[in-house]
């Protein structure tokens, strides 16, 4: 079952995330900028109210959530009710695809990567954001797993786990980048985007 | 959703292509119809401008 509950409950403390974490996101969006090509069809897989697609102009993106839909669609996106298990595309259609905090809430990692793989062209790019489970970020959030309401439903990955299911499904070249360098709370102003992975807690996949 | 999403649009379960139906539109979008899998016959609902292609198992609970 698709983890849409939170989702749909909590929406507003999604949102909320975006506002008081503005430094953290803008970071996170100049990472994932680095490796979104212009001018391409992409395709947001998980894109929930439209955080990232909006800005960096991925027209559509799929998302289990009703609720996150709506936003995403009043911020002109095109959104259609899928998951990433089961995705809605003919095969080799789209130049990239992009899933940001979206991996740990799948129900079947493996088989969303398998699909990913199947509607990108051949010479198409997975885009994967995600806090490195082994980063201080995803041992944080491990630690108080419990207490959030996104977080309790969440399962956390490594690097390394990423990209061996990612070679599972097909993919075979890899780059890196990462930020978020320190504590949430201690973020004033936007972090720097590094190549690579093992010093930042937000860590993005470039796999094709 | 807009009409040219047709284009790439392929039911969830089976990958076979869709058939449109629309029961409302405007001069931007369809607003409500629904999408019929040519191989195998399911049927996915469009309302309020959304596609909702969820495999059936999980649409219904929703």
């Amino acid at each position: 079952m698709a983890r849409t509950g939170p989702f749909e409950i909590h929406y507003r403390e999604y949102e909320n995330w975006f506002e008081k974490n503005i430094f953290a996101y803008r970071s996170e969006l100049s990472a994932i900028e680095s490796f979104v090509p212009a001018d391409k069809r992409g395709i947001e897989i998980g894109i929930g109210s439209g955080r990232f697609a909006a800005p960096m102009c991925i027209e559509t993106g799929i998302d289990p959530s009703f609720r996150m839909l709506e936003t995403a669609k009043i911020r002109g996106l095109e959104v259609i009710a899928a998951v990433a298990e089961s995705l809605p595309f003919i095969d080799s259609c789209f130049d990239f695809a992009l899933m940001v905090t979206t991996i740990c809430f799948l129900d079947d990692t493996e088989t969303a990567l398998k699909e990913a793989y199947r509607i990108l062209k051949p010479s198409g790019s997975l885009i994967i954001g995600f806090v490195d489970k082994n980063s201080p970020l995803g041992r944080l959030y491990q630690q108080h797993k419990k207490e959030s309401v996104f977080y309790s439903v969440a399962t956390f990955y490594s690097v390394e786990e990423v990209v061996s299911m990612l070679e599972k499904s097909g993919f075979q070249d890899f780059n890196f980048a990462q930020t978020i360098f320190r504590d949430l709370t201690e973020i004033s102003d936007i972090e720097p985007v590094k190549a690579g992975y093992g010093e930042g807690s937000f860590v993005v996949v470039e796999a094709r | 959703m807009k009409r040219d999403l047709m284009d790439i649009l392929a039911c969830p379960v089976c990958k076979g292509s869709l058939e449109l139906e629309v029961t409302e539109e405007n001069e931007n979008e369809i607003i409500a119809g629904a999408l019929k899998c040519a191989k195998c016959s399911e049927i996915y609902p469009i309302n309020d401008s959304i596609p909702n292609l969820l495999p059936p198992e999980l649409r219904d609970k929703a």
